[in-house]
């Protein structure tokens, strides 16, 4: 019930939330979007494209080289962490045994421990294998935390998830194969997006254990924008900040509609 | 988060038909966790006690963790990295309480404010810092603001904030991520029992300061606390923020950890990775408290 | 001491009013039912009497003085929740302090008051038991110690037994008899369960679609419905219209004679209820008519009884009734309630 005297503080509240949000942004979106700007003017002096022309048409730009390889790193370090984690997720969310508790703390702590430390110890190894500067090898040194993020995410999934729909279907005459098809996907596959999306970003948003795995050759959008801003080139900088915060913006959108504005639990 | 998913009450898990069945679903994840974040651990384990046998080196020892205390400059980056860790989470984590009983009291029912709350948790810390960088550099927008309205002549009077002793632009980074972050959890926390409880306490002659003491407080403090430790776990090991806004001495601690694992010096790499592991401990304990921190406040809070 | 009015009393929820003008006064030291379907809104009054929910109209007095303005932390009212609503980060005697803290009571007195509860609510030596560590019955016991512990003017009851199990409630049935009767608080208690307010109350009174329908001890309320509602809500199933005619009721089941005063040229309906009609074998005195279907329930069964003009369902000891059978209804004309016609 919305007592009629809390308007006023509602709308302050409402209205002190909404310019915290968004004022990052406003320098953001003020040097990607101008073509001069000096000391001491608050706002460009000139406003223009140039930034974005030089994202998009520049040809020695390596803008968006970067936004698909940051797109291929995240995207396959989704599409790996659902693969293995639906299965997992399905058998700790479904059957009760013993050593669940262990099995949780086990995957707790790759996401918590900072994937510095274990990208440095992993450094060497991955060298010896070969996987150092491929695409394979970031991919799975992300997977050591988007993986159980994942699992984690599905877990939650499928303790909702009621088995017993499976074993009416097979009463009715569905095989295995098609009980899988026609009744678990689709009851699930909200959780299962959502699951893939958050690690898709938390792969999306990754720097170090890029550039260490990466050595450099595999040059994703952070490591731009880290290089854009020690170069100085601000409205460059301050465009692919927002290309890079964009995916972030539309799988809160997406992942809301799928799960109706249910908290999303964040990802750094 | 990391809270283990229970079942609802009509749904009752089954028993495994047999260890295979639970092996072949669970094999490939724990594998490629095992083997990738085990190895990892392992191996940074071995190179920061010594081990590394490309360079003659085959015996483990402490020397590189010696090494690493004996330096002053290592506490200095500890202690900064603690001071910048606690201070930004002490700070989000009074806002969030502020925050939290404000929206819970004004806008319980808004789903708009809720939905707008959540776009800090999606969006990267880096896009946060370059946006701050842009804010509070010495020549940024609030220093062109100040001086457009005459409070400063000049950049160089524009106090320093970026890149700084006292790391004021890293915790703003910081604050703005992880107060929605504390808040949401203090919300749902209110949601579960704050209401009823709130009723109860009335009846039984509680004043309104009186309840928020003896009431709303306590239930809130283990999910706060919970929340606050994953948030100083998480700002003591962050990279991306004290690289770009930071000071270049001393060093927040993941920076300087990987400053020595890429330098030049072939010595100093152990130094990096043993530096690494000091900080994974750190994290590490932190996150067990979180847990155990949140354990209790399912315990509390949770049902009524 | 704990003399409850209730004046003209309207209280809404949402748009809905729960309750309309209703008038209502218990004595001091009553324990009072207040008996109505499931989420008809018992709860809200309870909470406007609480101080948690305002009225929309009407005044609410205790002892004389209205509470209207007074927000619950200053009335002399304690409301004991459905739920136990235990503070999770208290133990049992912390919790049982409670509100003797918030009143700032000086700790001794608050030591031997909660000694006192303890022993009265038979919860001695779990003082400082954790609450997650206690059973239901104990958590529901611990939370109307904390409510009695403050000796408030009236007790408000929430639906106190609907969270239990058939054993317990009857268990907490007599604890909160007993507890009422040795401390003479005045209660008011709601609930949606007859047997409960038949079994605990002095007085009742039932609330249907937000009107009080009668209020009376609970031998009247059963017996003696004034209304249609009233009768169909404790069980009543046979209704059947009538007309006067000098001293007598006539009535498709027969005639009637009838008490002087009764009301005369309104429509009237009698009503009897099911265990009081006789069922017998054989077609001598009696209304003839043909059972044309059995329930057996246990101790009692249920006949459903067919006659010429008359549908009647009877609850009988009897065994070996059975479908088809010819028998002979007797209506016991003392047995038989009349009332005016409602709509």
């Amino acid at each position: 019930m919305k007592a009629p005297g809390r308007t006023y503080p509602r709308r302050l509240l409402a209205g002190g939330v909404l310019l915290s949000v968004a004022l990052p942004f406003v320098p953001l979106v003020l040097w990607a979007f101008s073509s001069r700007w000096f000391y001491p003017q608050p706002w460009p002096q000139a406003w223009g494209l140039r930034a974005w022309e030089y994202i998009f048409n520049t040809a020695g730009s390596q803008i968006i080289p970067g936004l698909m390889q940051s797109v291929w790193v995240a995207g396959l370090s989704a599409l790996l962490a659902v693969a293995l984690g639906l299965p997992a997720g399905r058998a700790l969310g479904l059957y009760h045994f013993r050593g669940k508790q262990a099995l949780a703390v086990l995957l707790t702590l790759p996401v918590v421990v900072p994937p510095l430390c274990v990208a440095m110890g992993l450094h060497l190894w991955f060298i010896r294998l070969g996987l150092t500067e491929t695409l394979a090898g970031v991919v799975l040194i992300h997977s050591i935390f988007c993986l159980p993020y994942a699992v984690f995410v599905l877990w939650g999934v499928f303790a909702n998830y009621d088995p017993d729909f499976e074993d009416q279907a097979r009463s009715l005459g569905a095989g295995p194969w098609r009980t899988w098809y026609c009744i678990t996907l689709p009851m699930v596959l909200p959780g299962v997006v959502v699951a893939g999306l958050f690690a898709f970003l938390l792969s999306w948003s990754q720097y170090l254990s890029t550039l260490i795995i990466g050595g450099g050759r595999v040059v994703t959008l952070p490591i731009l924008l880290f290089a854009l801003m020690g170069s100085g080139d601000r409205p460059v900088a301050a465009a692919v900040s927002l290309v890079f915060v964009l995916p972030a913006l539309l799988i809160l959108l997406i992942s809301a509609r799928c799960l109706g504005l249910r908290t999303a639990t964040g990802v750094p | 988060m990391l809270k283990i998913p229970d079942s609802p009450q009509h749904i009752r898990t089954r028993p495994i038909r047999s260890t295979r069945q639970i092996a072949g679903l669970l094999g490939p994840a724990v594998v490629c966790v095992g083997l990738l974040f085990g190895g990892g651990v392992l191996l940074a384990l071995l190179q920061g006690l010594g081990y590394l046998p490309g360079a003659g080196m085959a015996d483990l020892s402490l020397v590189h963790f010696q090494r690493i205390f004996s330096d002053p400059d290592f506490m200095r980056s500890l202690g900064l990295t603690f001071y910048v860790a606690g201070v930004s989470t002490i700070l989000a984590a009074a806002a969030s309480v502020v925050l939290a009983l404000g929206l819970n009291a004004l806008a319980a029912r808004s789903r708009w404010i809720h939905f707008i709350f959540q776009i800090p948790l999606t969006v990267p810390h880096l896009v946060i810092a370059v946006a701050v960088m842009f804010m509070l550099a010495p020549a940024g927008l609030f220093s062109r603001a100040a001086q457009t309205i005459g409070l400063i002549a000049g950049p160089q009077q524009f106090p320093l904030m970026v890149n700084d002793a006292y790391g004021i632009g890293i915790m703003a980074t910081y604050i703005w991520k992880e107060v929605p972050f504390i808040t949401l959890m203090v919300l749902a926390v209110l949601h579960n029992s704050g209401r009823e409880f709130l009723e109860v306490g009335r009846t039984l002659k509680a004043g309104p300061w009186q309840r928020f003491r003896h009431i709303t407080l306590p239930t809130i403090l283990p999910g706060l606390a919970a929340a606050s430790l994953i948030v100083f776990a998480y700002t003591f090991g962050a990279f991306e923020v004290p690289y770009l806004l930071g000071r270049t001495h001393p060093l927040l601690l993941p920076v300087r950890a990987y400053k020595k694992y890429s330098d030049v010096d072939l010595m100093a790499r152990p130094e990096g990775i043993a530096t690494g592991l000091i900080i994974a401990l750190v994290v590490v304990l932190s996150a067990l408290l979180a847990q155990a921190a949140a354990r209790a406040a399912r315990r509390r809070g949770g049902r009524p | 001491m704990g003399v409850l009015e209730l004046i003209d009393l309207t209280v809404t929820h949402g748009a809905t009013a729960v309750v309309e003008n209703l008038d209502l006064a218990v004595d001091e030291g009553e324990l009072f039912a207040l008996l109505g379907p499931s989420g008809a809104g018992k709860t809200t009054l309870l909470k406007a009497v609480a101080g948690l929910h305002a009225p929309a109209a009407g005044e609410i007095r205790l002892d004389g003085s209205p509470l209207t303005d007074l927000p619950p932390e200053k009335r002399n009212v304690v409301m004991v929740f459905q739920k136990p609503l235990l503070f999770p980060f208290l133990n049992v005697a912390q919790n049982i302090a409670f509100g003797l803290r918030m009143q700032n009571l000086d700790s001794r007195e608050q030591q031997r008051r909660i000694a006192e509860i303890l022993e009265l609510t038979q919860l001695e030596g779990l003082g400082r038991r954790r609450i997650d560590a206690l059973s239901g019955g104990q958590q529901q016991r611990v939370s109307l110690a904390r409510a009695l512990v403050l000796q408030p003017a009236l007790l408000l009851l929430d639906e106190p037994l609907s969270n239990l199990d058939a054993n317990l409630r009857q268990q907490m049935r007599e604890l909160i008899q007993d507890l009422q009767a040795a401390t003479g608080i005045t209660t008011l208690f709601v609930t949606h369960d007859q047997s409960e307010a038949l079994m605990i109350a002095h007085r009742m009174g039932l609330l249907l679609e937000g009107r009080l329908r009668q209020v009376g001890p609970p031998r009247e309320l059963f017996f003696e419905p004034v209304d249609r509602a009233v009768a169909r809500f404790f069980g009543g199933r046979n209704f059947f219209s009538g007309y006067l005619e000098d001293g007598h009721l006539v009535t498709p089941a027969g005639r009637f004679r009838v008490p002087a005063g009764t009301a005369n040229g309104r429509p009237l309906t009698a009503t009897i209820r099911p265990e009081d009609i006789e069922v017998r074998a054989s077609a001598n005195g009696g209304l003839p008519g043909t059972i044309w279907r059995t329930s057996f329930e246990g101790s009692l069964t249920r006949l459903w009884v067919s006659c010429e003009d008359l549908e009647l369902v009877a609850l009988t000891p009897q065994r070996g009734c059975r479908r088809g059978q010819q028998v002979a209804v007797i209506l016991p004309p003392e047995k038989l309630r009349i009332f005016p016609t409602d709509e």
